[in-house]
């Protein structure tokens, strides 16, 4: 495993901050702009399926809301982390520190958004009048294993891009297939047995899930699968680095 | 006294296929039988050099000859195909000025991620940061965004930053290629103030001038054979005998 130093700290910050500036959202219509996309899919979606799932499903509106703001912070910091090191290829290639830093630090500059989209979530289910129970507690840790999928889906994504270079072509596609395969409009109930199987199988689903119950419904929280799928997606970050530390020897003749 | 830089063996080679593979490629050789078949060069032949403490080593050679290869080997940027690489000491590789610095951000900006690029800390960017604004003539433009600079000025304040990179081993590439003459001055007194340090440098250049006045020992690749390395004047006069003889 890489030993960190001060160094590469201060790297990672300032590369966060440039980023971070980059993406114009430190000013205010930046900002703005980049919840617009989520909040027309929330329309759009409200629009047409309140109707079909509204009855079956209690506090839709949040319920969406959840799965919408998940769905869309996975796929946009992965898409932005798999290009970071073709995008920045001159630091790739020039430079010695560990480059990691560069897919870390596109992953933390998706973060804030991350998290304000969260707050603006739970501040939509309390004025919708949702009761919140003690397992709101549990959003912080749902929001750690959700950093914890996206960095090592990443870290594999980044370096593959470098040597295979229509991979964001096909990863899109997947991204939009992975939409309509995760309940984010509708319940896992009303999935046959197949497709719920296909569901349960992909990790979004049970993120999606934890967070509804820590928001909306409250209850039993399941532990012990939050439990696994913490323990499965550390290994995958340990396997990640590995698998990206053997390979990155060979970027700068590859990109 | 070991070397700081001790290359055993090297040799390095390219596949001519520069562009990346689709992915249908990648299957279709994967399935292919023949396998995949790629055109090489070599760039680097069996590369056998000690380089210690201290030394100031100007690295010639004509376009193609290896030189960028060899540093970046050094660096660790390339994995040599055969031998083997050891460095006693904390390497520091420029490639050129400015990479990494951003056309959107303002010159302040830029100026603590270039240092943080070549691993300085916060701080220590601070307590420099007048001078470093100084050195590079831009003290009328901290606030200005990096396009708005001229080349010159970009490459001046790119210097003026590395002048307070830590390390012991110091790797350049095509150095002194940009800026005027008095940019290459202020850049050769910065080279001077190392060797009291015993700070080791390896310079690629094809100024001969500042190999012959600056550097202690030469190293002239041509090709990716390593044709001489030694003290200054004697490989300068071997490699200015077959350039006239070409």
């Amino acid at each position: 495993m890489p030993i960190y130093s001060k160094k590469h700290i201060n790297l990672l910050r300032e590369l966060i901050v440039s980023q971070y500036k980059l993406k114009d959202q430190s000013k205010f219509l930046g900002f703005i702009w980049s919840f617009l996309n989520p909040l027309i899919m929330l329309s759009v979606i409200f629009m047409f399926f309140s109707l079909l799932m509204g009855h079956s499903i209690e506090n839709y509106p949040v319920y969406l809301l959840i799965g919408i703001v998940q769905y869309t912070h996975f796929s946009n910091s992965t898409f932005a982390s798999m290009r970071i090191l073709y995008n920045m290829k001159q630091l790739t290639t020039e430079t010695i520190f560990p480059k990691e830093l560069l897919v870390i630090s596109s992953i933390i500059s998706n973060v804030i958004e991350f998290a304000i989209s969260l707050l603006i979530t739970v501040l939509v289910a309390f004025v919708s009048g949702v009761h919140f129970t003690w397992d709101i507690l549990y959003l912080p840790l749902i929001f750690i294993l959700q950093l914890m999928l996206v960095s090592w889906i990443s870290l594999f994504l980044s370096w593959f891009y470098l040597y295979v270079k229509d991979i964001d072509h096909i990863y899109q596609v997947f991204l939009r297939v992975l939409f309509f395969i995760t309940p984010i409009f509708y319940d896992l109930s009303s999935l046959g047995e197949t497709a719920k199987i296909i569901a349960l199988l992909n990790p979004l689903t049970h993120l999606i899930s934890f967070s509804r119950i820590a928001i909306i419904q409250g209850g039993e929280f399941p532990l012990t699968s939050f439990a696994i799928l913490f323990l499965v997606n550390s290994i995958l970050i340990y396997f990640s680095l590995i698998l990206f530390k053997k390979f990155e020897p060979t970027f700068a003749e590859n990109v | 006294m070991p070397g700081v830089v001790i290359l055993k063996n090297i040799s390095k080679s390219f596949s001519v296929d520069i562009s990346r593979p689709s992915t249908y490629t990648v299957i279709k050789n994967l399935f292919s039988r023949n396998g995949h078949y790629s055109r090489s060069f070599n760039a680097l032949k069996d590369i056998n050099v000690e380089i210690e403490r201290g030394e100031s080593v100007g690295l010639i050679g004509n376009n193609g000859a290896g030189k960028t290869t060899l540093l970046k080997t050094i660096a660790g940027l390339y994995r040599p195909d055969n031998g083997e690489v050891v460095i006693n000491g904390e390497v520091n590789f420029l490639a050129g000025f400015g990479i990494g610095m951003v056309d959107e951000l303002s010159v302040t900006e830029n100026i603590y991620l270039y240092g943080a690029i070549y691993g300085m800390d916060r701080n220590k960017i601070h307590q420099n940061f007048d001078d470093i604004v100084e050195w590079a003539e831009l003290q009328n433009f901290t606030g200005a965004k990096l396009k708005t600079l001229s080349t010159g000025m970009r490459t001046r304040l790119a210097f003026s930053v590395t002048r307070f990179i830590a390390a012991d081993i110091y790797l350049l590439d095509e150095a002194l290629s940009a800026g005027d003459k008095s940019f290459r001055q202020k850049c050769e007194m910065v080279f001077e103030s190392y060797k009291p340090d015993k700070k080791t440098l390896i310079i690629s250049t094809h100024n001969m001038e500042f190999v012959k006045k600056f550097c202690t020992k030469t190293l002239w690749l041509h090709k990716g054979v390593l044709m001489d390395f030694g003290d200054t004047e004697t490989v300068l006069k071997k490699y200015l005998e077959m350039k006239n003889n070409n």
